[in-house]
């Protein structure tokens, strides 16, 4: 074992020295990675070496050429560190196109700063970065970091091609590890490119991948870490945040996480008890209570995110939240668990990846996944999921941030990965009713009430919660093509029983109908216009997705001015595809009245990259004919 | 007999502002603050602040002499969960070996009304804490517990810094309505503190002068045989200057589009030490006006003496410039050495923060480091160069004479016509072309003998957006064509930003889709790195989409994709001037060749509409010869900054405009 370790040790001395010396010249680039080509990664190089379950060391070495501005965010020569992880060495050395040394960065140079995000009041975790103003293009970073941590539990997976824009010359990982603990693996996607797999030993495991060109992001593709090879990795004894675990699979992964991390987190003070069971009455059903339960929480606590230790992994005590009234997506699951209980309605604890394209948990390998926690409540054979960090979501909706994907629900007996609540396209309605006026002038003034359920009541709701004037910016931009736009009237409806948003809206605008001559033109369908602008794209490679499908209806009563007749009405007009339903209707009624009806339908799915040009020529058809216009002549 | 008096007279001094806020003490939450369900003056406010007083007194420690002592108390309603983030509070502080200031956060408590009674929950330690920011500065973060909609909460905070010189600035204003805001700053007779208020509602302001004392404990050795300590107890009276600034229902700052930096509107105070004068001691003046801000900045270390370093860039410098004998193509040379051979690192401030010798080694410096060598640079050829201080957008407009004013620093050329301002930090830079972050009012030149002048920021100068067009329409409506765009300015630093931005084949994707899908060919640039010379834009295009057929009628706008076709002024109301930044010229010289066969019905009219005070113009001409349309539009800005008296007019203006340019032309079969 001794022996292997010096081996070990020299190989990567040698490495070390060899790479130090600037042999990084940029004109050994083959053309074919210069293609699309921001940056190139001339060598990354990862070591990692697991020593026991409390302990890995990781060494990276990254060289980077940096072709053009753009290429700067390639370097990735940073490193965070908190308590349980401490950066042993990093530098970094620039050279110049010709491989002279430009500059060289120590470790004091590195900027260090706090590592919190927008919503995190405090973290203890740090970050260490390089802050390099090129002074000329291209050059080359040659950036090392050593790290060490106690957790095990977090091996980085690795990622030969790290992003759009940049190319790879050489990427290599090697893994060493005691055979005891039980390392996993798995690989994704490794065959797209020249990667082979060059050590798989009981305690050893490596890749090298060469010559990866530069991919180009292409809209509607599913998200990066689909598209791209990856190797996840993990232990089956170890470390996190200093408390040892052990587990194979989510199974065991749940029965530990409930033993060693959430248990002794749910105690409440006897009041906060007896408060729950008074509030609930006489209800029976778990439900009924749950929905009770959840309005409290709702009202009672607010989302603060403090990241100390293991504080990213654990739940803050319920007692804490019941004081403070306030936690993070963790304590506030956990707290709402607690206070089920308190009723006697059972509830797991549930990590995932919360965002607004599904990102699954990988269901057949386990290793830490997730970065969002919800509460699950079993229904019968159902479940009902809780967002317990927002004041104002319905009881169990979950679109646009955790519907439709993989979950962790941890039950005491293990973990089960579930799948949330897929919101179906004709779920996600949009139901208006209103009218338009069009006078002489070619003034507009009309009112409509426009009723959102499904994923679009989500989207709409939030502008209760608007400023005045952000109101009135909002619905500018969403009727952007209505020029001098007045909003005369705005009142809402939240039926969060039901989930159903509805808004009721009075405007008016002058100069809508364009006045030529003695005609007036103007556009039929004011209030609901297609605003989808889906891109030419030549050669696309990706598949592509509709992530969200929606079905829209419109019926407008439109009256026109005295003294005008219709020189011209657009024809109905109808289109049926795989990607939906598209339909427009134009009645003519007495009294100089119309009669519009909008309906669209679009199919949420997977589609290939092949049939991407016909969803653009789709899009394309419906926008055209949401500008149809009326044609109307003095008489 | 003098105790009684100074009794006497802090009985008056407390008495009298209590009188007027009585409410204003901590504790004193009452059940109808904790009832109100919405701001009175203000529906929409999610929280509201119902006093904040804040007092900044000097006073004297026997170890460390004066400290500035800064205690503030604030009670917050929240009406709203959009109001909840106000439940968390911090404070930053100064913290290396040259100033530590200390912050301690004590009395916060969250208020609630449960069940008609008032209830009280304490902030523990574990709602507190303390933040590295960076090398030079620390934070204290609250956060307050038990928060509900309809919470009162209350903290107090005190900070001790060390230093005499820095009173913080008081904002009175803030996103959400401020109901009472005091101030209170009081220093000894020693010190002379100029106040500088901002914004467009101002608080009221009296001044006291109250009687104080220091006693200084002290002793001393007696020298000789026989050893003597002499303890020694010095009352040292002394006058204070007690200043009281008092808010009262300031409304809540609401952003605003096309506004420089909103920091320029909020009501506030800052201070700034004009002198220092104990007994028997010379008077220590501190910068008062410009001239002396200006003085007292030149000759710090990092400032003048690095203006006048020689000898890093002579030799490289005279080989750039060889056979160049005119002047102004000199400037240009010297500004391009500097620009290719030194980079900005990201860092404003006037001071240099490498050296202008480093900076110049190792071809990367802050906006000091590369402007005040360019400076150098041009006074070694000869010039009369010479640096202008400048406050950033981002640090707002330099109102009042203080260091702090400004955070960067250009350079001016004094020629027969006038100043050539300079900047050599940014690649599109060109000269009187600054960037964007400095047109900022005016700046403050700096000659050699320390002197200083006014100097205007703002362009005035047209940048202009000309565009040629020609263009047929078939008989299917179908529109084929060229047109040629040039750009001049800032304009032109615009069009330079964005070819920068993307790659030429995802630019033509871009401009494809953002002007109604057409199809472009032949495409080419020219003058894209040649700075002083307008971008030119050539293409050819067409597209099917660009007219309608409509009833066997043709309607097409004739601008095309080129047509405004939203108002970019939408509010109804504006509380701020209307930033354009500089003045501008839209030109659109458009031929239209109409099909045969076909003939107009109606084209739109030519209109001129006018500016009140020549703010700008717009005209609108259109000629038909045969079957060749000609069209000339122009809209002119000609003043940089629109004042709010004049933005009903300029909304009114737009719309005109925008009107016109969505007007069609129709053609009909003959």
């Amino acid at each position: 074992m001794k022996k292997l370790f010096c081996a070990l040790f020299f190989l990567i001395f040698i490495f070390n020295s060899s790479a130090q010396k600037g042999d990084y010249l940029l004109f050994t680039v083959a053309d074919s990675l210069k293609e699309n080509a921001n940056a190139v990664v001339r060598l990354d190089q990862r070591d990692i070496v697991i020593t026991s379950q409390r302990s890995m060391n990781i060494k990276v070495q990254r060289v980077v050429s940096v072709l053009n501005n753009k290429g700067m965010e390639e370097v990735d020569a940073y490193q965070y560190y908190d308590k349980s992880t401490s950066v042993k060495n990093i530098e970094a050395t620039v050279y110049d196109a010709f491989g002279k040394e430009i500059k060289k960065i120590k470790r004091k140079d590195f900027i260090d700063r706090s590592a919190v995000d927008g919503g995190t009041i405090f973290s203890d975790n740090r970050i260490l970065y390089l802050d390099y103003t090129p002074i000329s293009y291209p050059f080359t970073v040659v950036y090392n970091c050593e790290y060490q941590t106690s957790n095990t539990a977090a091996i980085p997976s690795w990622r030969p091609l790290g992003g759009y824009f940049v190319s790879v010359e050489k990427s290599a990982v090697n893994v060493t590890f005691p055979q005891a603990l039980g390392f996993r693996k798995k690989e994704f996607l490794l065959s797209m490119f020249n990667i082979q797999k060059t050590v798989e030993t009981d305690t050893q495991l490596s890749y090298v991948a060469s010559n990866i060109p530069a991919q180009k992001p292409e809209e509607y593709s599913p998200i990066f870490s689909k598209l791209y090879p990856k190797v996840m990795m993990g232990l089956e004894f170890f470390n996190l945040e200093g408390v040892d675990g052990n587990a194979k699979d989510w199974k065991e992964y749940g029965k530990w996480f409930s033993e060693k991390i959430l248990t002794a987190t749910t105690t409440l003070p006897e009041e906060t008890k007896a408060k729950m069971k008074a509030l609930v009455g006489e209800e029976k059903d778990p439900i009924k209570k749950a929905r009770i339960i959840y309005k409290y929480v709702q009202e009672k606590s607010r989302y603060v995110s403090i990241q100390v230790g293991i504080g990213g992994f654990k739940p803050m005590l319920a007692q804490d939240v019941d004081r403070l009234g306030y936690g993070d997506c963790k304590a506030l699951s956990n707290y709402t668990r607690a206070l089920l209980s308190a009723v006697d309605v059972p509830s797991y604890y549930t990590e995932l990846y919360g965002d607004r394209s599904p990102i699954d948990i990988e269901e057949d390998f386990f290793s830490i996944q997730g970065n969002h926690a919800i509460l699950c409540v079993p229904d019968g054979n159902k479940y009902v999921f809780l967002e317990c960090t927002s004041q104002s979501n319905p009881f169990g909706y979950q679109a646009n941030f955790t519907d439709d994907r993989n979950v962790i629900v941890i039950k005491p007996e293990g973990a089960e990965i579930i799948r949330t609540k897929n919101y179906e396209s004709n779920e996600n309605t949009q139901n208006s009713k209103g009218y338009y006026t069009i006078d002489q002038n070619g003034s507009f003034s009309g009112k409509i009430a426009i009723v959102s359920q499904g994923s679009q009541y989500g989207s709409k709701e939030r502008v209760v919660r608007l400023l005045p004037e952000e109101k009135d910016k909002h619905y500018k931009n969403y009727w952007s093509n209505i020029n001098n736009l007045k909003l005369e009237k705005i009142s809402f409806s939240d039926d969060k029983e039901k989930i159903i948003f509805t808004e009721n809206i009075q405007l008016n605008a002058s100069n809508y109908g364009n006045i030529t001559g003695n005609k007036i033109l103007f556009t039929v369908d004011a209030f609901n216009q297609n605003t989808e602008n889906v891109r030419r794209i030549r050669n696309r490679k990706n598949p592509f997705q509709i992530l969200h499908g929606y079905f829209d209806t419109d019926e407008i009563e439109i009256n026109l001015p005295e003294g005008f007749s219709i020189e011209f009405l657009p024809s109905n007009y109808e289109l049926k595809g795989k990607f939906g339903e598209y339909k427009t209707e134009i009645i003519k009624k007495e009294n100089n009245k119309l009669t519009y009806k909008r309906s669209m339908f679009l199919n949420k799915g997977k589609y290939s990259n092949k049939e991407y040009d016909e969803y653009r020529l789709f899009m394309e058809q419906v926008s055209r004919n949401d500008n149809a216009k009326i044609i109307l002549t003095k008489n | 007999m003098k105790i009684i008096k100074l009794l006497s007279l802090s009985v008056v001094l407390f008495v009298a502002p209590k009188a007027i806020s009585q409410e204003f003490k901590l504790g004193k939450v009452s059940i109808a603050e904790l009832q109100q369900k919405v701001h009175p003056k203000d529906s929409s406010a999610a929280a509201a602040i119902l006093y904040k007083k804040g007092v900044s007194r000097m006073q004297f420690d026997p170890n460390e002499g004066f400290c500035m002592i800064t205690d503030v108390e604030a009670r917050i309603k929240i009406y709203k969960k959009e109001g909840y983030e106000w439940a968390n509070q911090n404070v930053w502080y100064y913290n290396y070996t040259g100033l530590k200031e200390k912050v301690f956060f004590s009395d916060a408590v969250t208020y609630n009304l449960v069940d008609g009674k008032i209830e009280k929950t304490k902030l523990k330690s574990d709602g507190t804490f303390d933040e590295v920011l960076s090398k030079f500065r620390g934070q204290k973060k609250i956060t307050m517990p038990n928060v509900k909609e309809g919470s009162v909460i209350e903290y107090h905070y005190s900070i001790k810094c060390p230093s005499d010189g820095i009173i913080r600035d008081w904002d009175f204003q803030t996103s959400i309505p401020v109901n009472y805001s005091e101030f209170k700053v009081a220093y000894p007779e020693y010190y002379v503190f100029k106040p500088r208020q901002k914004g467009y509602i101002f608080p009221k302001i009296t001044t006291a002068k109250n009687s104080k004392n220091i006693i200084i404990n002290s002793k001393e050795r007696g020298d000789g045989n026989v050893t003597r300590t002499e303890f020694y107890n010095d009352k040292i009276d002394y006058t204070e200057t007690e200043v009281t600034y008092v808010a009262q229902d300031f409304p809540a700052l609401k952003e605003e589009d096309f506004v420089n930096n909103i920091d320029n509107y909020t009501s506030s105070v800052e201070h700034e030490l004009s002198l220092v004068q104990f007994p028997n001691r010379p008077v220590k003046e501190f910068s008062t006006d410009w001239n002396s801000v200006v003085k007292t900045i030149y000759e710090y270390d990092d400032f003048g003496p690095e203006l006048n370093k020689t000898g890093y860039f002579e030799e490289d410098l005279k080989k750039n410039l060889s056979g160049i004998t005119n002047q102004n193509e000199k400037i240009w040379a010297i500004l391009n050495y500097v620009k290719s051979n030194v980079k900005w690192n990201g860092y404003t401030g006037y001071n240099c923060d490498n050296g202008v010798r480093k900076a110049y080694k190792e071809k990367t410096g802050n906006i000091a480091d590369i402007n005040l060598m360019l400076t150098a640079m041009l006074r070694s050829e000869g010039f009369t160069a010479n640096p202008v201080l400048v406050s950033t957008r981002s640090n707002g407009i330099a109102l009042f004479p203080n260091r702090n004013a400004f955070n960067y620093v250009v350079s001016a050329v004094e020629t027969p016509e006038g100043y050539i301002l300079l900047d050599a930090t940014y690649k599109y830079s060109t000269p009187n072309v600054l960037p964007f972050r400095t047109l900022n009012w005016f700046g403050r030149l700096i000659r050699k003998n320390g002197s200083s002048e006014q100097i205007d920021l703002m362009p005035h100068k047209s940048s202009n957006d000309i565009v040629f067009m020609t263009y047929d329409i078939d008989g299917e409506g179908k529109v084929s064509g060229k047109a040629r765009r040039q750009c001049t300015d800032y304009k032109a630093m615009l069009s330079r930003e964005s070819f920068e931005k993307s790659k030429q084949e995802e630019y033509l994707e871009k401009l494809e889709e953002n002007n109604r899908k057409i199809e472009v060919s032949e495409y080419s640039r020219t003058n894209e790195k040649e700075l002083l010379s307008p971008t030119i834009e050539s293409y050819s295009f067409k597209g099917g989409d660009l007219s309608e057929v409509i009833g066997g009628k043709i309607y097409v706008n004739p601008m095309l994709f080129f047509a405004q076709e939203k108002n970019p002024f939408k509010q109804e109301v504006r509380e701020y001037q209307v930033d354009f930044g500089y003045p501008f010229q839209d030109k659109f010289n458009i031929t239209i060749k109409i099909p045969d066969g076909f003939t107009v019905e109606s084209l739109p009219q030519a209109v001129a509409y006018n500016m009140e005070s020549n703010l700008g113009s717009f005209k609108f001409n259109i000629l038909a010869t045969d079957n060749i349309l000609q069209l000339m539009v122009v809209n002119q800005i000609n003043e940089p900054i629109i004042s709010t008296d004049q933005y009903e007019m300029l909304k009114e203006y737009y719309k005109g405009v925008i009107a016109k340019q969505t007007e069609k032309i129709v053609l009909k079969r003959i």
